[in-house]
């Protein structure tokens, strides 16, 4: 499996979405379940998953699915 | 007058909120004589609440003019609003304006908030009546619990003293002021003439901590989820030089995490507090003080200032013996004076008398310190929501056609169907009337309700039934 579909995963692990789930244009806030409690668990579940530990900022930062993929650069993940 | 609002120094700020509104005590204090001229005093009034200015100084506003507010979310689901007008048909709705309609009629506004004539008659309500607050609120259970003035004076007072707080105080205020625990710390902290910074956003994002940084917040309080949070966003590291005080309250903390934030406290020079509270004790009822947090990590602590707690058998004995599991109860001015289900019950007067059941399942330590070990009421506190049971069973039972129970922890609540259809659709639309993350909703599948012979639920068989 590659990055990205790994990290496709961790969105489907962690908001247990419909088919229909449209990745993305995902965002925090307007996204079924991607609230306080939901990011916690994409947080952790993209951590577990990548072996990486994200700073304060981005973990604030990381809003859309797209955001994500530009976050997890600096982390070394390219997709 | 009320939380002795008018014996404070009028020109220091009561209340920033994170939307560009402030206001001084004397700002609150003209305000209040605005809603004098607008109200008519026993009457009672919605307030549509969302932590802002606007929504504090309605409350105030109708406090101080012995108006009985009803604190509900503004964002509450609307057909929940209208079932709660049907039964207590309030005189006045104070609105945020952008939900404002045509046909309202306005007599007030201010701080984006307007105050709204419904026509509705005012009628019979007990004289010492000063505040209704939800038992379920995101269930929107019609069962409130009615508050005297005595018991909000007995709040703002005894918390004020056990927490040692002051004009220089500037709590930073996320939870909800239409429930019990952050309505709390706003009366507490007003009680004590300090500023409150009053905001609606959660710890995720990152205007929040612009927020508390530049009104150099003195102190947090939250539940135990939002404890998780701060540990994931590892505010261990964080540059923050004003906050000298963690709170925690609104359901039990894990032990791992009292002792992480303790030893933090301890080795940063900084506070951290446990309490314990319902809405029935109007909040507070129990604190761990700061210098026992590690040492007595896992407990609630004691009684606060002014109250008693003991613990009770089945019998209703009083137990004595050292970790031995009992009911907690509790004694003190605070202890609401009973519930409401329909506008009548209004005019009853105090049916506990000072003396509240719990409902939580506690022992006691040799030094007197109490630890929560179970609950013996049919709620659940979901990612720190009370979230009542049966309420959920009957929203449940009216919206689909099947047979439903519901048990669980404060992780999830374990929904039981005896039906396979409608499964995803039920766990959406619970997530959805209660305004909680999905993910804390599971449903299953049961042939047959399990049933005592007069056809009771009987819960306990399904409890742990998940793990199988």
């Amino acid at each position: 499996m590659d990055n990205l579909e790994k990290y496709r995963q961790c969105f489907h692990k962690a908001f247990s979405q419909d088919v229909d789930f449209d990745l993305e244009t995902a965002e925090m806030g307007s996204t079924p379940d991607w609230d306080s409690v939901g990011h916690m668990e994409l947080v952790t579940e993209i951590e577990d998953t990548f072996d990486i530990m994200f700073e304060t900022e981005d973990i604030l930062r990381f809003t859309s699915y797209v955001k994500g993929i530009e976050i997890l650069e600096k982390y070394g993940v390219v997709m | 007058m009320y939380l002795e609002l008018d014996k404070k120094d009028m020109d220091s700020m009561a209340l920033i909120d994170s939307e560009g509104d402030e206001i001084t005590y004397g700002g609150i204090l003209n305000f209040a004589g605005k809603f004098q001229e607008s109200v008519e005093r026993r009457a009672l009034m919605f307030v549509l609440s969302r932590n802002c200015v606007g929504a504090a100084v309605g409350y105030l506003g109708a406090m101080a003019n012995r108006v009985v507010p009803l604190m509900l979310g503004a964002g509450m689901d609307r057909g929940l609003l209208e079932t709660l007008t049907d039964i207590y048909r309030p005189s006045y709705i104070w609105k945020p304006e952008e939900t404002v309609e045509e046909t309202d009629d306005i007599l007030l506004r201010g701080y984006r908030y307007a105050l709204v004539r419904t026509g509705l008659p005012l009628y019979p309500m007990y004289e010492e009546l000063s505040l209704l607050l939800t038992t379920s609120g995101s269930t929107g259970s019609p069962k409130l619990v009615r508050h005297s003035y005595g018991n909000l004076e007995a709040q703002a007072r005894n918390i004020s003293a056990f927490f040692g707080l002051d004009s220089a105080e500037r709590p930073m205020v996320d939870l909800p002021i239409h429930y019990t625990y952050g309505l709390s710390v706003l009366n507490s902290h007003l009680y004590s003439g300090a500023t409150v910074l009053l905001t609606g956003m959660n710890v995720l994002n990152p205007k929040y901590w612009d927020f508390l940084k530049s009104q150099r917040a003195s102190s947090f309080t939250n539940v135990p989820y939002s404890y998780e949070i701060l540990k994931k966003l590892r505010v261990f590291r964080m540059d923050l030089p004003h906050l000298r005080t963690f709170s925690q309250g609104g359901g039990k903390l894990n032990e791992e995490l009292h002792r992480e934030f303790a030893e933090y406290a301890q080795n940063t020079g900084r506070k951290f507090i446990v309490t314990y509270g319902q809405t029935e004790g109007s909040a507070r009822m129990a604190w761990l003080p700061p210098e026992y947090a590690l040492e007595k990590c896992g407990s609630i602590g004691k009684a606060i200032p002014n109250g008693k707690l003991y613990i009770v058998d089945e019998s209703g004995q009083v137990i004595h013996t050292p970790d031995t599991i009992g009911e907690m109860v509790y004694e003190g001015p605070n202890v609401t004076l009973g519930y409401a289900e329909t506008r009548e019950d209004l005019a009853l007067g105090d049916e506990r008398h000072g003396v509240l059941y719990t409902g939580d399942m506690v022992k006691k330590d040799n030094d007197g310190f109490f630890y929560i070990v179970g609950r013996k009421k049919r709620f659940l506190k979901l990612w720190g929501y009370r979230v009542g049971l049966d309420e959920c069973e009957n929203i449940i039972k009216r919206a689909f056609d099947v047979q439903c129970a519901c048990v669980g922890d404060d992780r999830c609540m374990q929904i039981y169907v005896n039906s396979g259809q409608d499964m995803e659709a039920i766990r959406r639309y619970i997530a959805d009337k209660t305004g909680i993350n999905s993910s804390a909703f599971r449903v299953h599948y049961i042939e047959t309700l399990p049933r005592n012979e007069a056809g009771k639920i009987l819960y306990s068989a399904l409890e742990h039934r998940e793990e199988t």
